[in-house]
């Protein structure tokens, strides 16, 4: 945790400099957050609901942050199990019956108007759409977003060895389902 | 593992690493103005729900109160015979009843005999020498069952 994040963290916590501080917190990690939960659930309009309620809960339990882990860490960590849920609820409370999560999300990915990618993109996000979430989200956060295992780690509390191993399964997973379905 | 996310990258030969999607024009440059108009929301919220946690103790206090009354109140409508407020009302209307000229029966057995000659005399403006304990015990045989007479002593 550097100097500026212990300044930060503590102007959160003290009543007078909390909004500026805040704004701060919100500047420096919107996009971050944004875009590693708009990977777990694919739709814009649910992102940015989950991105709001992420810096809610932060606004409201900032007093309680114990500082075990960094700001960062404590922000995806919130995110992650945020979109989650949020996948969960779509499961409970769809109308239509989905067998699978990925069937949901690989909908949501054909009708998203905010999908700019050309096809090879498609079909690779469709194939990541494959994997179980929290493979899913392994393989985003380390291919996509380059992130440590020590990091990811932290944020989904899960060993690097087990991190290391979901990451191999999802790289054969996405491997065969290109090599089954390549046009 | 850098291996391969570069076998990754030959399968899709020229793929990008950045996301494919976009988002809504100016999204991230109006995205605090929008969270703060929801934490102003949160905020008033909160303060309603904090009155409501206020009285919470209260109401709970009075609803207690309310299901112990019922529950003392139920079973004993339920467990006690039905016609129970008809003896309290019949006993009122034979308390009418048991009167002689105006005189409660129960009063009528604390006084003795020649206090209720005098009070009957006086009241049935009847002469007191006419009326004797053989009338008076007539009277009583015609007004008065037999039971009457013994449960009220």
């Amino acid at each position: 945790m550097d100097l500026n994040e212990k300044e930060l963290i503590a102007n959160l916590k003290s009543e007078a400099s909390r909004e500026q501080a805040f704004q701060l917190l919100v500047k420096m990690y919107q996009q971050r957050l944004y875009w590693h939960i708009r990977k777990i659930v694919m739709n814009h309009d649910d992102t940015d609901d989950i991105l709001q309620n992420v810096f809610i809960k932060v606004w409201k339990n900032i007093e309680s942050f114990r500082e075990d882990s960094s700001l960062f860490t404590w922000l995806f960590r919130i995110a992650t199990n945020e979109s989650l849920s949020h996948l969960q609820k779509q499961k409970r409370h769809s109308l239509v019956s989905i067998n699978e999560i990925g069937d949901y999300l690989s909908e949501s990915l054909e009708s998203d108007v905010y999908f700019e990618g050309d096809e090879i993109q498609r079909k690779f996000q469709l194939a990541i759409l494959q994997l179980p979430n929290k493979q899913r989200i392994v393989f985003n956060m380390k291919y996509f977003d380059e992130m440590k295992y020590e990091e990811i780690s932290l944020v989904l509390k899960t060993s690097v060895g087990a991190l290391k191993a979901s990451y191999h399964f999802a790289v054969k997973k996405i491997e065969e389902f290109l090599k089954e379905d390549p046009k | 593992m850098k291996e391969k996310n570069v076998n990754i990258e030959n399968l899709f030969g020229k793929l990008k690493k950045e996301t494919p999607f976009r988002v809504p024009e100016n999204y991230f440059e109006t995205f605090a103005d929008r969270l703060n108009v929801r934490i102003q929301e949160e905020k008033n919220s909160y303060n309603k729900r904090s009155l409501f946690i206020y009285f919470k103790p209260m109401m709970a206090v009075a609803a207690i109160l309310v299901l112990a009354m019922l529950l003392i109140y139920i079973p004993i409508t339920k467990l006690l015979p039905s016609d129970s407020g008809n003896i309290v009302q019949n006993r009122s209307e034979k308390n009418v009843n048991d009167s002689v000229s105006g005189i409660p029966a129960a009063l009528i057995s604390n006084f003795s005999e020649e206090q209720l000659l005098a009070a009957f005399s006086a009241s049935n403006d009847l002469d007191s020498k006419t009326l004797t304990a053989d009338n008076l015990a007539v009277y009583i045989a015609d007004n008065y069952s037999s039971y009457e007479i013994l449960t009220d002593n």
